[in-house]
This record gives structure tokens, C-alpha cells and sequence, in this order.
């Protein structure tokens, strides 16, 4: 069954309107053939028209099982910095990488009449000038049982995306951790059960709903969390008061410190917005070297923070901006205690190499290990009048060292289900920095996405 | 004899009944309970259409409950599908599924591209973003001169003109404060969807911002539905593929 816009009769009705006004100075014959062929173009525009305009319920029919996903070509030009810790310990000897990456993502929904079964596997195969790697994971799985609107459960392989900043989230306690780079990267869930209960109210406060999960761990699963043999309970409040989203978070201690904080969001104005987040760490364990090697465990409270808004120009333009503060976060001094010290130690070579491989991946390993941070985006949608492209740029600074990373980028979606997207991100800083010591001083990326 | 016929004119214009003023609240009110019930569920395809005739499609699935509770969900194409927006008031979150977490967003943000935005996929009721600021009769026509009641609507001014016999806005165009024509917005093919409503089923606009483009939205499967106020929270724009029958 179809259903026809408004260019079916109504364009019969403009053009006859034309026709008449047209018709009296042709002779009877060449009057009748021209109409007749107007005619008969006027139809075929107006099937066509009709046909471009159909919207077939078929489109809009609920199935039971769905299956979905998208693969993905990506081709990178890595230009590495050949003289950096990071670069020394993951590609020796290298100062250009080559690397083209395929990935396949599926994913299939089961539809009940009160619950959902859903799986979503990642699959992707890596090859440069040295090395094939390939990992096949799920994504997220599970069942999702909804006996009544205000009250759900889920057990299985979930992903939870607590916090309101887009470049990090100190409050985000049961997630994999974000890519600033690449904050909308789709990241693997963690098994956990949950619960779910959801209220909507008249006055001030409109939305209360609290969420409990336990996300359990052990050898074969979850190790990636945190040390085997805990439950880790973990809640969150979040309430719409005053049109203001408000959350308030608890992670318990287990296979990680114990955290708690809040976050908010709030829009200022049709155009702007301005959201935050707080989170304290509770006993969090802390390991420093200094230049010699010496290593130094230690524990404390420590709290990281986030202020961050989001502007819409007249033009179109979004800007995203946000300070970051990072309780568990290296001074620019500390930073350079080890690499100094990692740098001599893998010049030894030997034990020492290893230990200083085994710290990289440690608190220093993270993707910002420093204490204070700015980020800043701007992207344009439809530029130039060209529906679906949308150039950005967006750039993280060190703000006690001056370092960064410089990322401009440019995807266009203007072909049905296909996404590509190019960007150049670019890493300045000095040695013993954060960003000087990054293993690529510069990555190319191109990439195809095809959904179905 | 001319004094009482004086008289009696006098008493037969001061008897007889005003002259009917038109009421642009009342007529508003008519045009939002023509165009749609005040809860609802109902499918739209958006057809972007470029200079070149390119075109692009959106479907939606949209639920909408009293004056201001609106959501919507991408069931096609496969590149958007379970995007989701939400629009409480003046507060508008966007979902999108590999991101995971609904993020604010405001009216004048378009997440398809083009010249949607919003606003016009999560629309209230006239009545609850303007006030009438004039109207009048205009051959078979209402013209209603609308202003915004809030600077958090995406458009400061509205020029609707209403057809008289059926009470349906046949043509809208939507301007800045500044004056600026933004959108004009055409309204076809009205067609009777079942209990009780008849509204036009496509939705042509077109602006000067986009010079060449045009945004073609398709109604389809308009009824009557009330849902639970629990749908309309960040908690269900993952869910909301539940409703759906």
C-alpha cells in the first residue's frame, strides 16, 4: 500500500491552468498535438513526481528479529616521532606507519512483546608494514525486560554513559575509558545486571529516575575493570528540576576506589549550553617516578572536575569548549621525571626497559595523563550550502606544559548510508612532554563507512 | 416624521449586534486541533531534496502527549536508525545509539541536515511557542500574524494563512526577529487519516537560506494514542522502539 504526497493532482491542476492560458493562438491541430504532448510529459512528471514522493508503509512495519550494522574500510599514514618513549616501546625503529584497518560491526534485535534481546559484535583486522592483528569481541548483548513503563531490568554486556562532557567524564565509573580524540567512538559494555525505575512528575522536578547495577568481576570476565572477585555496585539519581538535568553517581569500592559525584547540564538560552561534572576518588593509589627510577606508591582522595558549554552561532557553527581538571593527573614536572627516566631506561635496555614499558602502561599510559587540560571544537554543518558536509576542528591543549593536539577534519553523509570522513590530527610539544612524547607526531585517517 | 425616522435608525444601530471581531486565539487553537489531536502517535517521512534532485530520506516514528511532551525515533535509514530526540518544553536532548548518552540540544540544531531543523520534527502546538499579534480576513483566507512567546522558540515571527472553510494553515512563513524570511512552509493534500482527522498529509518547505533545496515531509498513520508521561524522559529514548505496534 502507498501513499502519494502533493504532486500527483495538484501539478495536473498548475498545468492545465498554463495549458489554457497558452492554447488559443495554435491552430486546432498543432494546439492539439502540443497538448497532447504536454499531456502526456505532464503525466509522466507527475508519476514520477508521485513515485519520488511514495512513502510505502512497508517502510514502517515493526519486525520481530532486525539485523543491522556497518562496515567500515579505514586507511592511516602514522608519522612517528622515532625518538619518543611511546614510539620507542610500540614501534621500534619505526618513523612511518602504514595502516589499513577493516571492520565489521553486526548487530541483531530480538523484539518481544516486553523484552528485547540484542547482541552487537565488533570485529576488525588490522595490517601495516610490520605486523596483522585481528579482534573479534562483543560489543554489548543481553536482555532487556521491561514489565511496565517506570520499571526495567537488563542483564548482560552493557554500555553506560554517565557524565555530561563530550571530551571526558570524571564521572563516568562503569565505562570503558573515552578517546578525546574521538569521544563519539562507540566503546564495549561491561557484563552487569541493572535496574531501572522512572518517574515523571508535575512541578518543578519533572523527571526522577534511579538506576542500580552491579558489574561483577572474575578471571574469564569484566577483567578489564578491575581485580577479580568483586561485585561493584554503582547507582545513579538523575532528576530534570527546574529544566536543569542533574545527576548524582556512586561507584562502591571493589575492583576500583570507591567514587562518588554529581554532574549537570542546563540550557542558558536557545543557543547555549553549559553542563559540569565533579567526582572524588576515595583512597585513590597513586604511583610516581622520578628521574632516577625510583618509584613511589602512595594513596589519597582525589578530585577531578570538568565546566564545559556548548554554542550555536547564527552561522551555524557549534563550539564546544571545556576545562578539565584531572584529580589523579600529573604535574608537567612529574611528566617529565618519566620520561627522562624511561628514555634512559630503555637506552639501558634490559630490566630497567621493562619496568619502564610496564609504568607506560600504567597512570602514565593513559590518553591524558596530565592535571589540566582545555578543550575546544568548532564544526559547521552544510557550509557552502552543501547538505550533509561538515568540516570541524577541534584541539586539546596541556595547559600546564602548552602541548597539544590539533585535529581538522571533514565527513560528508550525503550519500544514503554511506559516511566518510577524513582527518588530520597533528600533536605538538616539547620533549619530555605529553604531546612531545606521543608516538605520532602526525596520523592521516580516511575512512568508508557503509550502514545496512 | 424625519426625527422619528432619525430615532428609529438610531435604535435599530445601537439594538443590532456588533460587528464580529475575528478571534486569532480561537482560530490558532483550531488550526493545532486540525492538524493533529493533542496525543498522538504517527509516521513521517522528511525527503531532503537538493538543487540537482538529489534527494535523501528520513522516516520517524513521533509519540506526543498534552501541551508539551513530544519525542521521535529514525527508523530509517540504517545509518540513523534509533536516533532519537526528545523535547520536553524548551528542553531538547538528542540520542544517538553508538554515543550512547542523550545530550541537550536546541530547537534551532538540525540533526538531519538541511532545512529541518528541530523544531519543525518536534513540534508543539502553536499555541504553546506564539501569541496571535493580528488577524484578519483575507478572501478564503485567515491571515494570523504570530510572535514568538519566548526567544527559546526558532522563529521569532510567523505569517499563517488559514484556509476558512476547513480551518488548515495553507501556507506559513517563519522569519527571524531581524525580519529575515527563514522558511516558508506549504501545506498539500489534505487527506482524512480516520477518527476524525483531516489534515494536509505532505509539508513542503523551502528557504532562502538554502537556496534550491527543499524539505518534503510526508504524514502517515496519524491517531490517537496517549502514553504513559514516563516515555517522555531521557530513560526511554533508547526504548522507544517499544511503543511501536
Amino acid at each position: 500500500m502507498r501513499e502519494h504526497g502533493a504532486h500527483g493532482a495538484p501539478y495536473m491542476d498548475r498545468f492545465d491552468v498554463g495549458l489554457g492560458a497558452h492554447g488559443a493562438p495554435y491552430s486546432n491541430l498543432v494546439g492539439c498535438a502540443v497538448r497532447t504532448a504536454l499531456l502526456a510529459l505532464a503525466l509522466i512528471t507527475t508519476h514520477a513526481n508521485a513515485e519520488e514522493y511514495s512513502f510505502d508503509l512497508s517502510e514502517i512495519e515493526k519486525k520481530t528479529f532486525e539485523f543491522s550494522g556497518y562496515a567500515e574500510a579505514k586507511q592511516e599514514a602514522l608519522t612517528l616521532r622515532p625518538d619518543s618513549v611511546l614510539s620507542r616501546i610500540n614501534f621500534p625503529g619505526r618513523e612511518h606507519l602504514d595502516r589499513g584497518t577493516a571492520t565489521l560491526e553486526l548487530a541483531g534485535v530480538w523484539n518481544l512483546p516486553q523484552a528485547v534481546f540484542n547482541l552487537r559484535t565488533h570485529s576488525e583486522i588490522a595490517h601495516d608494514q610490520s605486523d596483522s592483528v585481528d579482534l573479534h569481541r562483543i560489543q554489548e548483548g543481553g536482555l532487556h525486560w521491561a514489565p511496565s513503563h517506570e520499571f526495567s531490568l537488563d542483564l548482560g554486556k552493557r554500555v553506560q554513559r554517565w557524565g555530561k562532557g563530550y571530551a571526558w567524564n570524571p564521572v563516568g565509573f562503569v565505562e570503558r575509558a573515552k578517546d578525546p580524540n574521538d569521544p563519539q567512538t562507540s566503546r564495549e559494555g561491561f557484563v552487569m545486571a541493572g535496574a531501572e525505575w522512572v518517574k515523571s512528575l508535575a512541578g518543578p522536578l519533572t523527571t526522577i529516575s534511579v538506576t542500580t547495577l552491579v558489574v561483577p568481576t572474575h578471571d574469564d570476565w569484566n577483567s578489564d575493570f578491575g581485580a577479580p572477585g568483586h561485585t561493584n555496585p554503582a547507582a545513579k539519581l538523575y532528576l530534570l528540576w527546574h529544566d536543569t538535568d542533574i545527576d548524582v553517581l556512586w561507584q562502591g569500592k571493589g575492583s576500583r576506589p570507591a567514587r562518588f559525584g554529581f554532574d549537570f547540564s542546563r540550557n542558558l538560552g536557545e543557543n547555549l549550553e553549559l553542563h559540569g561534572e565533579w567526582a572524588r576518588s576515595l583512597d585513590q593509589p597513586r604511583t610516581e617516578v622520578d628521574a632516577l627510577g625510583a618509584v613511589t606508591q602512595s594513596s589519597g582522595d582525589a578530585d577531578s572536575w570538568l565546566l564545559g558549554l556548548r554554542y550555536l552561532t547564527e552561522t551555524e557553527v557549534t563550539w564546544i569548549a571545556e576545562y578539565y581538571r584531572n584529580g589523579t593527573g600529573y604535574s608537567a614536572d612529574q611528566l617529565e621525571d618519566f620520561y627522562r627516566y624511561a628514555d634512559a631506561a630503555l637506552n639501558a635496555g634490559g630490566a630497567a626497559a621493562i619496568q619502564a614499558a610496564s609504568l607506560t602502561r600504567s597512570g602514565y599510559g593513559r590518553a591524558n595523563p596530565g592535571r589540566d587540560y582545555a578543550y575546544l571544537r568548532a564544526s559547521i554543518k552544510d557550509p557552502f550550502d552543501v547538505l550533509y558536509l561538515t568540516p570541524a576542528i577541534s584541539a586539546i591543549v596541556n595547559l600546564d606544559d602548552g602541548g597539544f593536539t590539533l585535529t581538522p577534519e571533514l565527513a560528508y553523509t550525503g550519500i544514503t548510508n554511506l559516511e566518510l570522513r577524513g582527518r588530520l590530527v597533528y600533536t605538538h610539544g616539547d620533549h619530555y612532554s605529553e604531546f612531545g612524547e606521543k608516538p605520532n607526531r602526525r596520523r592521516f585517517e580516511v575512512y568508508a563507512r557503509w550502514y545496512f | 416624521m424625519k426625527t422619528l425616522l432619525t430615532l428609529l435608525l438610531g435604535l435599530l444601530v445601537l439594538l443590532s449586534p456588533p460587528a464580529f471581531a475575528l478571534d486569532g486565539d480561537a482560530i490558532l487553537r483550531q488550526v493545532d486541533r486540525n492538524l493533529e489531536p493533542e496525543s498522538y502517535e504517527m509516521y513521517r517521512k522528511l525527503i531532503n531534496i537538493e538543487p540537482d534532485g538529489r534527494k535523501k530520506e528520513f522516516v520517524l516514528y513521533s509519540v506526543k502527549k498534552g501541551r508539551d511532551k513530544v519525542a521521535a525515533l529514525f527508523l530509517s535509514p540504517a545509518s540513523e536508525k534509533g536516533r532519537a530526540t526528545l523535547r520536553l518544553g524548551d528542553n531538547m536532548w538528542l540520542y544517538i545509539p553508538g554515543v550512547g548518552k542523550p545530550v541537550r540540544i536546541t530547537s534551532l540544531q538540525s540533526v538531519i541536515g538541511g532545512v529541518f531543523n528541530n523544531a519543525d520534527i518536534l513540534r508543539l502546538d502553536y499555541t504553546e511557542e506564539y501569541a496571535v499579534a493580528s488577524a484578519k480576513e483575507e478572501g478564503a483566507d485567515y491571515i494570523l500574524e504570530l510572535k514568538a512567546k519566548t526567544g527559546a522558540v526558532a522563529y521569532d515571527r510567523l505569517k499563517m494563512r488559514v484556509d476558512r472553510k476547513t480551518v488548515l494553515p495553507r501556507v506559513i512563513e517563519a522569519s527571524a526577529a531581524s525580519g529575515m524570511l527563514i522558511k516558508t512552509i506549504t501545506f498539500k493534500n489534505v487527506k482524512d487519516f480516520g477518527g476524525g482527522i483531516r489534515r494536509p498529509a505532505t509539508v513542503e518547505t523551502e528557504s532562502p537560506v538554502f537556496k534550491g533545496y527543499k524539505s518534503v515531509m510526508l504524514y502517515s498513520q496519524l491517531k490517537r494514542r496517549s502514553v504513559p508521561d514516563e516515555v517522555f524522559t531521557q530513560n526511554w529514548l533508547s526504548r522507544l522502539e517499544e511503543l511501536r505496534k
